[in-house]
């Protein structure tokens, strides 16, 4: 069901919406320049009205960039009308057409080119059974559950063979277990078929287990772009860090350089960080970020900071203890809790970290 | 999309153009100019040659002067005989001899005369004003019989616009030609959305051409005295007779609105707020006259409490009773109108919580407190609404008032006589925009204030539970009154099939048929004109509706608030100032549509349009946009969308539209009665007409024909509408 997939490339991409009666203007999505690699399944991540679904119009062509350019397979589309180019989208709320049955929502992209009734058949036929419907196709989409309609969505978008598959948010509309579900495949569709897509979430968890690459978004810009775990493990600033998943932050004095790491000082004591990010200087101040599973807790003044154990959450294989310290309520992850021996809450500890692990950022105020 | 590139060359094109046309243009208008010029010149030397000899005809030449240059005069040198530098000024027109006389020393006259002297005529170049007009001058000699010698001299004075109706119209096309090339070009060159563009070009012309226009028209026309502008129409307009007319007209409908209101409470709260029997029929019954034509109810009260009336003649042998004047016109008008109070009320009280009554029930209030104290203040922006929807309609009504109002006097009316008995546009138009004040006003203040106080008291829900605030009592009195109310509606219609059978009523009751072929064989042509005319404007309204609503809701674009006020002013607008507008705008070139059917079909179109765009936004509202972005998406186009996703989709608000313009343009009169022909006549004014002859028979034929016809387009629209209901829940999923 699927032609050679296509690449997506945005060049410094920028959308005002100009101030409407007296509003000040609005900079939806600043100077975005990505590519997406044909066959990729790229994730734009970031807190809601960062501007992803801005940018995932203007690749559709429901909405057209200030400046700057998009091209799909090599040919430049900024211009074009979403009708004259080669994406489907699956829309936050579907966009089921409520007069047609599941069939002929389906069928919708192909009798608009104009396809042969028995090729078109054959079409909509595989698609329902890719997406699990083909018991629903003479349903009204009315009368489908959320995840069925997702469904819908999803095959009627994959049946004209798209060169470009968008997903805005596709499953903030369902519940807990259903998005996993749904999660897993789209993924194994997007897959099978090879098709390039570009999908949009503000959930960390959705955007981490999807996706080829992240593209981190905040306020309209791009902060970051790599793949699921770059992205966790190697932030380049605070933001990106606390936004795809817990860590623990320790203002520091960056004191020189070393190799891939820096030397710094927290609270008088030296700490070896083994990362760094880009733009950390000797002399300057930075932040220093710990997953939770870098964490260690050990004997009080034995660590870095000191704490005391808040609660533990057993969670199976592994355990989370919070600790309070003057930093605040830190995570530490214990993994394979039942052969260690576990603070109990309300114990004095430290906290040490693994300095391999570990990774200095540069402050920002973002 | 607009580029630099785009735009140059937009602009490129346009300045070729702009050469073109110009150079058209002017070449045009010269050419025309000098012909004009010619023919004239050769007529006034015919005139000067036509001088009598004998200097006593003379002033009546000049007189003759003047009715044959319209808006002209004419000014005759007679030469002496002895000596031939002294001539005797001959002049029958104080202002021609004034114009002379100023510029009798000239250099520019000194040269006509010179000219003239020499037995040549001369036509000036230089540019006067006479009566308040531009004019010219020409010179031309009379000779004695031979041709050698110089009897004396004629000085014509020429108004300008003598020859300028044509260049005016060559000056519109240019115009017209060059707007319409800017702005197609433009939307080609310039939008990315084409199809909008177009859409939104074709809408602006629409409102530009068919109601800003004429409206104009109207308001510009009402300053004119005798082609000068002048105030006195206006002073006429507001003087005594007209005031009173005004007067009578605001009397009436706070008489009607007030009436109606209660009326229509009584009917909704009995209805909706009590355990009363039977209310779908009454429910069905109240709603019934807001669809029948005019005159009918006007003519079965005549039928029964006429001069000859059933009741008051027959019943009752009154011999001063006369049901013309204000008292009749409440009647009808309340009759008529209450189903607009109704309606807005039974939303209102259908949609209280009542919760709230219950809850004020439950502190032991007594039944007329929680009534009075609960329900009526929460049903007052609804109330208010009602009167003032009900006031305007009654302002702007003219059909019963042209029937009924006997020497009671309102402006619609009034506005009618000045145009069809004397005659007078201008004085028509002002009297109707007289009109239009009351009634913005009542409008304006509905919409913007009152309608949006109703939404923050109701709750919005239809309540499932009833609670029943009446007391037995009430109730009954209640069911009593409303079945009376209901009873005395059907009869009114029963009189008008009644009087269809009848052979002259109030004279001979006997029973015939003949009423029926008569009226069908003289009315054949006016019920098939009726029907075309409506048929035609139904399909044309609902799709320009929809796609109205379509570009409102969905598109953005410069001036879009202002083209949505623009496209709802004609439901504000009494039809009888809109039916004016459009004979003072339409009956010139270019746009010389009075008495064609076009006009008419057009009139309909422009007045129903803002009711259908009205229902198309409300449930083009409900529709999640995605679901067109879906189909863009898919690869349908703009127009693609419109046809199979959109249209479909507000079915119901399209039928509903289509059914609403095609009932209205049957029952249409007001607007009507100025643009029909004698090609393209409607049945209301037959059955006017009828009426005004007394033939009672062949009216109510036409009337019962027509209430036959709209009632049968409704049912239809209820089954098609009906079919597509379950769409309306899963629309917004
Ligand atoms: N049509 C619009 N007019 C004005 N501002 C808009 C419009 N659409 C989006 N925005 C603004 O642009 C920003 C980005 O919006 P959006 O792309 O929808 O964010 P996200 O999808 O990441 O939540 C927001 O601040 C939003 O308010
Ligand atoms: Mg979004």
């Amino acid at each position: 069901m699927a032609k050679n997939p296509v690449a997506v490339t945005l060049d410094r991409v920028t959308r005002i919406y100009k101030n409407v009666k007296g509003r000040p203007d609005v900079v939806a999505v600043r100077d975005s320049s990505f590519e997406v690699s044909p066959g990729e399944l790229v994730t734009l991540l970031g807190p809601s009205g960062c501007g992803k679904t801005t940018t995932l119009r203007m690749i559709a062509g429901f909405d057209l960039p200030s400046s700057g350019s998009i091209r799909i397979g090599g040919e430049d589309v900024s211009m074009l009308p979403p009708n004259k180019r080669d994406t489907a989208t699956v829309f936050q709320s579907y966009g089921l057409f409520p007069h047609m049955n599941v069939a002929q929502n389906v069928a919708y992209g192909l009798r608009i080119r104009k396809v042969g009734k028995t090729e078109s058949d054959e079409r909509v036929k595989r698609a329902l059974s890719l997406t699990g419907l083909q018991d629903y196709a003479e349903r009204a989409p009315g009368r489908l559950s959320g995840g069925q309609q997702q469904r819908v969505a999803l095959a009627r978008s994959l049946v004209v063979e798209p060169g470009v598959l968008l997903l805005d948010e596709p499953l903030s509309n369902l519940d807990a277990l259903l998005r996993e579900q749904m999660r897993v495949e789209i993924r194994r569709i997007q897959k099978s078929l090879g098709i390039t897509a570009v999908y949009v979430t503000h959930d960390r968890v959705e955007a981490m287990s999807l996706s080829d690459r992240v593209i981190v978004m905040k306020d309209g810009s791009i902060r970051q772009i790599g793949s699921p775990n770059a992205i966790y493990e190697d932030p380049d600033s605070v933001f990106v860090a606390g936004f795809v998943g817990k860590v623990a932050f320790f203002p520091v004095d960056v004191l020189g350089l070393e190799g891939k790491g820096c030397v710094c000082q927290l609270q008088g004591k030296k700490v070896q960080a083994g990362k760094m990010a880009p733009g950390v200087e000797a002399g300057k101040k930075g932040t220093l970020m710990a997953r939770p599973e870098s964490l260690r807790i050990g004997e009080p003044g034995a660590g870095v900071v000191d704490g005391s154990v808040r609660q533990n959450v057993y969670l199976g294989s592994s355990m989370e203890s919070f600790i309070d310290t003057e930093y605040g309520e830190l995570l530490v992850q214990i993994d394979d809790p039942a052969g260690k021996k576990i603070a109990p809450e309300g114990q004095r500890v430290s906290i040490s970290f693994n300095e391999a692990q570990v990774r200095v950022l540069p402050t920002d105020n973002g | 999309m607009i580029t630099k590139d785009r735009l140059f060359k937009f602009l490129l094109a346009l300045a070729v153009f702009a050469a073109a046309d110009l150079w058209i243009y002017s070449t045009l208008r010269n050419s025309i100019r000098s012909s004009a010029n010619a023919e004239r010149t050769k007529q006034l030397s015919l005139l000067a040659l036509g001088v009598p000899d004998n200097p006593e005809y003379i002033e009546q030449w000049l007189g003759g002067v003047e009715q044959s240059i319209e808006g002209g005069a004419a000014v005759y040198l007679r030469y002496s005989a002895d000596d031939p530098e002294l001539y005797d000024t001959l002049a029958v027109n104080e202002d021609a001899l004034g114009l002379w006389q100023s510029i009798e020393r000239t250099p520019d006259a000194e040269k006509g005369l010179e000219a003239a002297y020499y037995l040549e005529q001369y036509a000036s170049t230089v540019a006067l004003e006479y009566k308040g007009q531009k004019a010219r001058v020409f010179y031309a000699p009379k000779p004695d019989e031979e041709g050698i010698e110089l009897l004396g001299i004629a000085i014509f004075i020429v108004p300008e616009a003598a020859g300028g109706n044509l260049e005016r119209l060559l000056g519109i096309f240019a115009l017209g030609a060059f707007v319409f090339f800017a702005a197609l070009t433009g939307i080609a060159k310039l939008l990315r959305d084409q199809i909008v563009g177009y859409a939104v070009l074709v809408l602006t012309l629409l409102a530009g051409v068919f109601i800003v226009f004429p409206l104009g028209e109207a308001f510009r026309l009402s300053f004119l005295k005798d082609g000068a502008y002048s105030l006195d129409v206006w002073t006429r307009s507001l003087s005594g007779s007209s005031l009173k007319a005004l007067w009578g007209s605001i009397r009436l409908g706070l008489w009607t609105a007030s009436c109606s209101t209660i009326v229509g409470f009584v009917f909704a709260f009995a209805i909706y707020r009590t355990s009363m029997r039977g209310k779908r029929f009454l429910s069905a019954i109240a709603q019934l006259p807001v669809i029948s034509p005019p005159f009918s109810l006007t003519l079965s009260i005549i039928l029964l409490a006429g001069n000859n009336g059933l009741i008051t003649k027959q019943l009752f042998g009154l011999q001063n009773f006369s049901i013309y004047g204000l008292s009749g016109l409440v009647i009808v008008q309340t009759i008529g109108m209450f189903p607009i109070a109704f309606l807005t009320l039974a939303s209102v009280l259908q949609a209280l919580d009542s919760t709230l009554e219950e809850a004020a029930l439950d502190l032991n209030a007594s039944r007329w407190k929680v009534f009075s104290t609960v329900t009526l203040p929460l049903a007052v922006p609804g109330i208010l609404s009602a009167w003032l929807l009900v006031f305007t309609n009654s302002l702007a009504d003219f059909a019963n008032p042209l029937l009924l109002a006997g020497n009671y006097r309102v402006l619609s009316v009034e506005a009618y006589i000045q145009v069809t008995g004397r005659n007078d546009l201008g004085g028509g138009a002002a009297l109707s925009l007289l009109l239009l004040l009351p009634t913005l006003t009542a409008f304006f203040v509905q919409r913007n204030w009152v309608a949006k106080r109703s939404f923050i008291t109701v709750t919005g829900k239809p309540n499932a539970k009833l609670v029943e605030i009446a007391s037995p009592m009430v109730r009954r009195s209640l069911s009593v009154a409303v079945w009376a109310a209901t009873a005395f509606i059907i009869s009114l219609y029963g009189t008008i099939v009644a009087g269809c059978f009848v052979k002259n009523w109030g004279i001979d009751y006997s029973f015939t048929l003949s009423n029926i072929s008569e009226a069908l064989s003289r009315g054949g042509e006016a019920i098939r004109s009726t029907v075309t005319l409506a048929a035609a404007a139904t399909p044309i309204a609902g799709i320009l509706a929809m796609a109205a609503a379509m570009i409102f809701v969905r598109k953005s674009f410069v001036g879009k608030r202002a083209l949505e006020a623009l496209m709802m002013t004609p439901f504000a607008v009494p039809g009888t100032l809109l039916g004016i507008a459009y004979i003072l705008a339409f009956n010139k070139t270019p746009l010389l549509l009075v008495g064609t059917g076009a006009i008419i079909v057009i009139n309909y179109v422009i007045r129903e349009l803002p009711v259908g765009i009205e229902g198309g936004v409300a449930s083009l509202r409900q529709i999640d946009p995605s679901i067109e972005e879906a189909a863009r998406d898919l690869g349908a186009d703009e127009s693609m969308v419109f046809r199979s996703i959109v249209l479909p989709l507000i079915r119901p608000a399209f039928i509903t539209s289509m059914s609403y313009t095609f009932v209205r343009s049957m029952t249409a009169v007001s607007a009507v009665i100025f643009l029909i022909s004698a090609r393209w006549y409607h049945m209301t004014v037959l059955i006017y007409n009828f009426s005004e002859n007394l033939r009672f028979g062949l009216a109510s034929v036409l009337a019962t024909t027509l209430i036959i016809i709209v009632m049968s387009a409704f049912g239809l629209m209820r089954l098609l509408v009906r079919d597509s209901g379950a769409l309306d829940k899963t629309i917004t999923r």
